[in-house]
Order: C-alpha cells, then structure tokens, then sequence
C-alpha cells in the first residue's frame, strides 16, 4: 500500500498541471489577503477577528482540493494510464485508496503552502502600516487545523466523485454546476418544501459547515464533519463499486 | 502457463469473445492470429483481469490475474501504446510503475537501455514517435523482469528496421525460458517468430497448432516444369488434375509432387522443376477465416 501511495505521489508531482496548482494557490490566497489588508481600516486591522479572517483565506484551497481529487482518478481513464495502473495493482479498491491517501497528503501541502503565503503577504504589509498583531496562538492553531482539514474533506469528495463519474469533463464540470446551480436549486425548493432543516444535510453544505468559519442555515462544526463524511463514503463506495466493475478497454 | 477456457464476453451488441479456449504452453512464442474486431484485445484484457467476461475463465500462471502476488513480477504486457501520460517524460512513466510494483529505481535505466530509448527518456511521452511508443510500452513490461509476456501488437507503429529489431528481442526473451503470447493481425511477423499460433476469428478459436503444422496442413499447389510441357499437361488432367500454365512454361496443378513424379516417369518424360510451392500463413489465414481481409 505504501508502494501505491509513492507512486500516486510520483503521479502527481510528474506533470505539468502540478506546478499550476501551486501557482493558483498562492496567486488566489495573495491577491486575497492583499486585498483585505488593504481595504481595511486601520481599526478593523488590528482586531483579533480580521486577523483570523486573514488566516481563513487558506480556505483558497479546498477548491484546489476538490478539482485535484477529481482529477487524480479522471485523468488515468483519459489517457488511458488506468491500464497500466491496474496491471500493477489489479485489486482496484487499493489503488482508489492510495489515491484518496496521495490526496490527503498533497491536500495538506496546499493548505500549508496558502497559510505560507497569508503570512508571507501579511506579515511584511502589517509591519510597514504598522499595524499590531493580536492574534490568540492556540486559536490560530485550531483555525488552520481546522482549514487543514476542511482541505482534506474536500479532496476525499473529489476522490469520490472521481471514482463515480470517471470522465474528467463530466466530474469537474458537473461537480461546478451541482455546487453553484443544483444545491441552490435545491435549496430554494427545500425552501418552497417548507424542509429548510434540510438544506443544511446537502453535500456541499455540509462541507461548507465543516471549515470551521461557522455560518447561519449550516449544521454545527462536528455534525457537519459527520454528515461531510457520509457523503463522502456513500460517493466513494458507490464509485469504488463502479470502478471494480468497470471494463477496462 | 495462459489458459483461456470457454470465455465469452459481450459488449452492448457485440459478441466480442464467444466460448473461446486456448493453451499457451510455457517457453514457448505463441501468435495470437485474427482480423481486427476479432476479440484478440478483449481477449488478451480478460487474461489480465481488466475486463470482466461474461462467462468462462481466463488463468495465467494458473490462477486469475487478480490473484497473482507482485504481478509485474510475473507477468508484463503491453496492450496500446497510447496508454501513457502525454506530459510526462518516458523516464518517469516507468518509475511510476517500478514504484508502484516495488522494483528498485535502478529497473528504469535498465528497461529503457535494454529497449534502446535511454537517449529519449528525459522527453515528454507527447513528442514520441508510435514507434518509441511501443518501445516505452515494452519496456514497461520488462521492468518486473516477468516470465510471462503479453504483447498486444507490438509492431504496430514501427518501421522495417524496428520490427526485426523486435523479432530479435522476442527471440532472445523466449531463448530465456519466458512465455509469450504476441498478437497480431501483421502475419508475416509471427510466422517468422512464433512456435505456435492461435488463430481467432469473430471470437471463436479457429485453429492452434504450430506453426509449422498449420503451413504444411494447407493446401500448396505443385509446380512442375517440362520442355515437353503440352504433352505432360495432357497426361496430368487425363490423371483428374487442374493444371494452370503459370508462365515461364510451368504448370501448377493439385496433385501431390510424388503423383506428378510417377506419371512423368512412366511417360519417359524429362522434368526441369518438381516443387512444391508453400502456401504462405497469409494465405493460411484467409482460408481459415473466410477470406475476409486483416486490414
């Protein structure tokens, strides 16, 4: 298994699509944090909750998170590379595994790497207007944790819907259209239903509530991870089943 | 060593494998004949545990693929050579699969030596010829340095010099003891190279014997050549036989050479030439599949 998470590993970091994820994280989480700290007044500045706020922007990456977990299994069936995969590690549900681990490895790395850069970006900019830092340590330390692992949910969906949908168009297109047109279509009829309790159980709500940042109409931290996470294995279990199924031609 | 038993497999409409069984003895080259469409890669997919078959079984090595421990150890293949990432360099293509088969990284720079691609291993696989595909393809198969060979036609793409090239490799990887089963719908190569062919043909076996047998089952015609050619005519079709003028003054006919032999003699007859012209796999092969064409 270990043997399986290296080469997922080695996978990854040996195309060219690699480097633009790192380019969009820090890009995204630069220009975002540039432009809170610069827009804000110097009063809101220095309160703790801005700071925080500042350090939420590592959120940036669970949408990296998602699109590389889609892609990691999507793009063997494009190229074809899933002959190959399989031939080395013909017992499938392994290879979806050492996928899903590689994710979660490389998912941490980008919401560490976004944290790098929301310091890199902050610290120098408050330094020179002068502004205070009066951030709680062990509160910085349980929002990135908890960042860190909103990251990790969001590649495991990606992962999941990967392994069910398996052609890379239709997972990240349909996976775009379901976050920004379905679940909001499906919150307006739940709305019409008169189940508004039920909005908060949809997929991508409940990974909304499970970042940490809280927010009104979202399930409560914990039960969000909950729910978060039986999605996640009803996708990934129905997607593993298709993918022992599936024909490789 | 591959023993394929009653498989059939069926997509959608089409019956790609219908009831199909063969042997691939151990050490031995084995082509694996048939027109495109006939059901070779699906068969050759159901051996390695990539497709499903409906019904029967396929073993390698005795048991399913699936339940080979290591199998790039045992077992390598190469079904199409586009099966590789187009941004990723030949090189790490390969240590992609000896990372994950647990072969030590020095495997990568052996397989490409041995496949004469080391020049290009730093290249992406996307400014590849077909031909350096195939190579790359093969020496994916060797890295596990496996005892069984499954080669999905591995001539296509390359150029006259690379497919003697590849002649010799199967030869000196067969004179190592390995297994190999080739397909092919190119048949001049694999009667060139194989012990044994298997000869497929809208899923169903058509013919597996060696090759030799299968070229002196078929029916060659005799040539013979005479200066008293009208005179021997006209006692070979008083014989029964069908004679045709083939120009330069000789015959063919389809009597045994020995027949033509005896009735010049007891005709005090002079002969020039008495051969038998060998019918060729191609023409084998079109009689055993009803002459449908293997392009």
């Amino acid at each position: 298994m270990i043997a399986l998470v290296r080469a997922e590993l080695l996978k990854i970091r040996t195309t060219r699509g690699w480097w633009a994820y790192l380019v969009v994280i820090a890009l995204l989480t630069g220009i975002r944090v540039a432009g809170e700290v610069g827009t804000a007044d110097a009063f809101d500045r220095d309160t703790a909750d801005f700071q925080l706020g500042l350090v939420d922007t590592v959120g940036v990456a669970v949408l990296l998170a998602i699109i590389l977990g889609i892609t990691i299994i999507t793009t063997e069936f494009r190229h074809g590379t899933v002959t190959p995969t399989f031939l080395a590690a013909p017992h499938r549900e392994q290879v979806i595994a050492a996928k899903a681990i590689a994710g979660v490895i490389v998912a941490i790395g980008f919401a560490l790497l976004s944290l790098l850069v929301v310091f890199a970006v902050a610290l120098p900019w408050f330094a020179i207007v002068g502004a205070e830092w009066n951030l709680d340590g062990a509160e910085v330390v349980t929002r990135v944790a908890e960042q860190v692992f909103s990251a990790v949910l969001w590649v495991l969906m990606g992962v999941a819907i990967g392994a069910i949908v398996q052609s890379q168009v239709a997972a990240l297109v349909g996976t775009l259209i379901w976050i920004f047109v379905g679940e909001t279509l499906l919150l307006g009829l739940f709305g019409l239903l008169d189940l508004d309790g039920a909005r908060a159980y949809l997929p991508f709500q409940a990974l909304d509530g499970a970042d940490g940042t809280g927010g009104e109409e979202l399930l409560a931290y914990w039960p969000a991870i909950g729910v978060s996470l039986g999605w996640i294995a009803l996708i990934g279990s129905a997607g593993i089943e298709r993918t022992r199924r599936r024909d490789i031609t | 060593m591959i023993e394929v038993e009653g498989l059939s497999k069926r997509f959608g409409k089409t019956q790609a494998v219908a009831g199909l069984s063969f042997r691939v003895e151990p050490g031995t080259i084995t082509g694996f004949l048939g027109p495109n469409g006939a059901g070779k890669s699906t068969t050759l997919r159901s051996v390695l545990g990539l497709v499903h078959p409906d019904a029967g079984s396929a073993t390698v090595l005795g048991v399913p693929y699936r339940q080979l421990d290591r199998p790039l150890h045992r077992v390598g293949a190469v079904l199409e050579a586009s099966e590789v990432h187009p941004g990723r360099s030949g090189r790490n293509h390969l240590r992609i699969q000896a990372t994950a088969a647990g072969l030590p990284a020095s495997r990568v720079g052996e397989v490409l030596a041995l496949v004469e691609l080391s020049a290009a291993a730093k290249r992406r696989v996307k400014g590849y010829s077909l031909g350096m595909r195939q190579r790359l393809g093969l020496a994916t198969a060797l890295l596990g340095d496996p005892e069984v060979l499954v080669l999905d036609e591995p001539a296509n793409g390359l150029d006259p010099a690379g497919i003697r090239w590849l002649r010799d490799l199967l030869r000196s990887l067969a004179a190592e003891g390995r297994t190999i089963l080739v397909s092919s719908h190119v048949l001049s190569e694999v009667a060139q190279t194989a012990d044994r062919v298997v000869i497929i043909h809208r899923g169903s076996l058509i013919q597996q014997a060696p090759v030799a047998e299968v070229l002196a089952g078929a029916q060659g015609a005799t040539r013979v050549r005479s200066p008293e050619a009208q005179r021997l005519r006209e006692l070979l079709a008083a014989q029964g036989a069908t004679v045709t003028e083939v120009g330069d003054g000789a015959l063919a006919l389809d009597l045994p050479p020995e027949r033509v032999g005896e009735i010049a003699a007891a005709n005090g007859l002079v002969l020039h030439e008495l051969t038998v012209e060998r019918a060729t796999l191609e023409e084998v092969f079109l009689e055993l599949t009803g002459g449908e064409t293997t392009e």
